[in-house]
């Protein structure tokens, strides 16, 4: 394939007319000297390159893709057509609330939904993903403790969390003490005793955990933290296996962060756009971020009044195209969305239970959405090379190497949206190549096969930075 | 509508396995119950869905729009929202497998390279989630860099941008300040800024740097960057802004494009996803995510920064908007934005009233009106037009793009001359 800049030179003049009298009457020290360095394409040509682009690509809308920790569901295309709606998409954000009644009710009743799904007392829909989330739940705690005139400095979070959590404390000044799991994969309760003192401001616990464990303490963590007036926060990245089932706000947490592009199968677009949701109880709402959609009467307004809000972490209102497919699938399932969570418990148990003999299951018990399973016993880059052989068997690799607890890690989130013939064809899949690596290894080690590209050379890539074209590279090597 | 393909005998089958009875009896073995009843609409098929969805949606109200003030109503070509729709894009996540994921990474790199051409920087990442919170990051970044803790930020910065600074760097206790000294780790500048100024920015730069502070500019209406000099060329180390221009619809707001391109070398300390060009077995060319070791996925609490999710599908949208375009294209955009601002200006001074913009302006600008701005986008609005953004009693922020036509604008000034 070529680069867009590695095409010929063509007309291109066809989307916006060409007015004679225009002329741009700037002083010469503020404008540009050369012509703007991008090229013309002709549109066919350009939708071919993207066409073809996407065609060496790999999407829940072409198979299984049990990345762990993502919950790649599929993503209902009705959502696709809500969102596109023109009086959605057209709107601008500062139109006046006359004008954009619609959409505040929607952000309103989404609130209300979450509110309930989760067992909290309200909702911000502002931030654009987990980790921003988890950013403005460490900023409010640091709010709520600064009104009470305490100072602490110390954040509790067990190392079978997402790597966002301790990043996310790291930027707020925050110290990470990282509390090991057990042999059942909870949370090391007795070394969580020890080192929970009065500086802790808060303990990030995602529960179910990245080895899809449920954590069979979360009452008695959740009950220790508020005797030391330390805050609970749920990552609740993993909410696709709880809802209707349990709620997180009656377990003690304080917090809650939602993505809605996983658990409300907002599509992942490549890497996103996502949007985080920050679920509080009703003694932190006053500082989360303005304005808050409120309703007054029949009416529906945006609030900036909040005097103790931590203020805003981006522009506008959050990523609203977000909000109206999650709106529109919490419609969709209603009162039934406990169904969700239901099949994807018994999918991920179901795999579980037929491939733990091929792999060692790095603990032993029920999972949740998802599980972790080792390679170890397939030796070094086990893990790597089975998620590339994967490829050649028509399917997307679970997530490997994470969490960084489990050696050789491959975790594997089926979520509901798998039907058990494509579930079986996985596991016959991932038997064949343990055979394989016993038998053949080199077909292994070799994998993808089937792919556009074949293995990259990730060091490389590193090592000799190419990150961006530049005129002089033009035509480089072109297959 | 139910997104479940298991049957009763599917169901069964899998129970067996697990050694279950029931779904229920599986997941109350460890997941500790909620007894009470969800209060959720009832389930919707696709046909009552669809409706429920469109009548909200009708509700709103979209107008002849004059706004920018950080949300540009650029015309959007056809083949941008048909590409974007194509599943093979948008149901894919982040390119952990990039043998599976190359039409994804070649994008993310064709837009890093878009965003380094357009701005004369060296590098850029794969987005950020939009301009405020991008801002924030350069900042952080900054202060990373140089061990400085001290921003400052130059009159002119659109408002949302400035709190959303000020709420990061309260968290990470950092200090906004009014200064240029050996505290400050960087100095920010909107260009054009929030009132459609446009700066000679060679001097700020030059402050910037000899106080040992980096500096960075903020581009939140990026069309501009066709007929201005880009910020490499006056010193900037740090480009961060906002890319919803570049083919991306208004949406209330959100999802929009985040964007961040610095010289080299910052690279090390750029947050985000980066992609790379490399080779395979082969020697064929590829793409890969790489500099990984700066991410929270490994690094943890030494992350450069928290970020994961990113804007990907919007700077896809914006590689494609910026390929259709073309140099030709952009160019246009830029003229006729600038061209329609001040065709509509010039008719307002004719009729009463008074530009008020300090510096030349691109596509916004800002007006004293003869009487309360109030009444007069109210009047406005009677007549179907979003008239401006209220800055004062009595000023308005006006914002036009190649979208408002000159009959438009012909429509504006009689709205507001009436009387």
């Amino acid at each position: 394939m070529k680069i867009i800049f590695e095409h010929e030179e063509e007309n291109n003049t066809g989307h916006l007319q060409e007015e004679e009298d225009v002329s741009i009457e700037l002083p010469s020290d503020i404008v540009r000297k050369e012509p703007l360095p991008i090229p013309n394409v002709n549109e066919v040509d350009v939708v071919r390159h993207y066409t073809n682009l996407s065609r060496m690509n790999f999407g829940v809308d072409i198979g299984f893709y049990p990345l762990g920790s993502c919950t790649m569901k599929y993503n209902p295309k009705v959502n696709e057509d809500a969102a596109r709606a023109e009086g959605f998409s057209n709107l601008h954000p500062l139109s006046p609330e006359e004008c954009t009644q619609g959409s505040l009710k929607l952000m309103w009743e989404l609130k209300e939904y979450l509110k309930d799904i989760t067992g909290m007392d309200d909702f911000s829909l502002q931030p654009s993903a987990g980790a921003q989330s988890e950013l403005l739940g460490v900023m409010i705690a640091k709010a709520h403790f600064r009104s009470k005139g305490e100072k602490r400095t110390k954040a509790i979070i067990p190392d079978s969390a997402h790597g966002t959590n301790p990043a996310t404390a790291s930027i707020c000044k925050l110290e990470t003490i990282t509390i090991p799991s057990d042999s059942r994969g909870n949370m090391d309760i007795g070394r969580y005793k020890e080192l929970l003192s009065p500086e802790v401001a808060l303990v990030m616990l995602t529960n179910p955990n990245t080895l899809g464990l449920f954590d069979e303490n979360t009452t008695e963590i959740s009950h220790l933290a508020h005797k030391n007036g330390t805050l609970m926060y749920c990552d609740g990245a993993n909410m696709n296996a709880l809802l209707g089932i349990t709620r997180p706000g009656d377990q003690g947490f304080d917090m809650i962060h939602l993505n809605l592009h996983k658990t409300f199968s907002t599509p992942h677009g490549g890497g996103g756009p996502g949007a985080g949701v920050l679920g509080v109880k009703s003694f932190l709402a006053e500082y989360l971020p303005i304005p808050q959609v409120v309703k007054r009467d029949s009416r529906y307004s945006l609030d900036y009044a909040s005097k103790k809000s931590v203020g805003r972490v981006r522009s506008f209102y959050g990523n609203f195209g977000m909000h109206v497919r999650a709106y529109s699938y919490i419609h969709s399932w209603g009162t039934q969305i406990r169904k969700v969570s239901e099949h994807a418990v018994l999918n991920a148990n179901y795999l579980q239970g037929l491939l733990k003999d091929t792999f060692d299951l790095a603990y032993d018990r029920r999972c949740a959405h998802e599980f972790v399973l080792s390679s170890r016993r397939f030796g070094e880059k086990s893990a790597l090379n089975i998620a590339k052989r994967l490829m050649d068997y028509g399917f997307h690799p679970p997530t490997i190497y994470f969490p960084l607890i489990v050696p050789e890690a491959l975790m594997i989130e089926p979520t509901e949206t798998e039907s058990k013939e494509t579930l079986d064809r996985f596991v016959l899949a991932l038997k064949k190549i343990a055979s394989e690596l016993k038998e053949h290894p080199e077909i292994v080690k070799q994998a993808p096969l089937s792919t556009p590209v074949g293995r990259l050379d990730e060091v490389a890539a590193a090592r000799r930075p190419n990150l961006r074209w530049r005129p002089s590279q033009r035509q480089t090597k072109v297959e | 509508m139910d997104y479940i393909p298991a049957t009763e005998k599917d169901i069964k089958e899998m129970l067996n396995l697990v050694g279950v009875s029931s779904i229920n009896d599986l997941v109350r073995e460890f997941i500790p119950a909620f007894r009470g009843k969800l209060n959720l609409p009832q389930p919707k098929s696709e046909l009552e869905l669809l409706g429920h969805m469109k009548g909200l949606a009708h509700t709103n109200k979209v107008l002849r729009c004059f706004i920018g003030a950080g949300a540009y109503n650029h015309y959007i070509p056809s083949a941008v929202s048909h590409l974007l729709a194509r599943g093979d894009l948008y149901t894919g996540y982040t390119p952990y497998q990039a043998e599976m994921s190359q039409g994804t990474l070649q994008a993310i790199y064709e837009f890093q390279s878009f965003i380094c051409l357009l701005t004369g920087m060296d590098v850029a990442n794969a987005s950020l989630y939009e301009g405020a919170s991008a801002l924030a990051e350069a900042a952080l970044l900054s202060c990373s860099y140089t061990g400085r803790d001290h921003i400052f930020v130059k009159e002119g910065l659109h408002p949302q941008y400035l709190e959303v600074l000020q709420t990061y760097c309260e968290g990470s206790e950092l200090t906004v300040t009014d200064k240029i000294d050996d505290k400050t780790a960087c100095v920010i500048a909107q260009n054009p800024d929030f009132y459609g100024n446009i700066e000679n920015m060679h001097y700020l730069a030059e402050q910037a740097h000899s106080a040992g502070a980096l500096f960075t500019t903020c581009i939140i209406e990026p069309t501009s960057l066709a007929i201005l000099e880009p910020p490499g060329k006056y010193g900037a180390d740090i480009v961060a802004g906002e890319g919803q221009s570049f083919g991306i619809p208004l949406s209330f707001g959100g999802p929009y494009l985040g964007f961040i391109a610095v010289k080299d070398f910052l690279l090390k300390k750029l947050p985000g996803r980066i992609c790379g060009m490399t080779t395979d077995s082969k020697g064929n060319r590829g793409f890969v995510l790489t500099f990984q070791a700066r991410e929270q996925h490994i690094r943890r609490e030494r992350a450069t920064s928290n970020i994961t999710t990113n804007q990907a599908l919007m700077a896809l949208a914006a590689t494609i908007y910026l390929a259709l375009m073309g140099r030709t294209g952009l160019t246009r955009v830029a003229k006729l934005s600038y061209a329609r601002a001040h065709l509509l200006n010039g008719k307002l001074e004719k009729v009463g009233f008074r530009n008020l913009n300090i510096k030349p302006f691109y596509n916004e600008f800002v007006v004293k009106v003869p009487g309360s701005a109030e009444a007069l986008t109210s009047r406005l609005l009677k007549k179907g037009i979003l008239g401006g953004v209220n800055l004062a009693e009595d000023s308005l922020l006006i914002c036009c793009t190649e979208m408002n036509s000159v009959q438009d604008i012909d429509d504006f000034v009689s709205a507001v001359a009436g009387d």
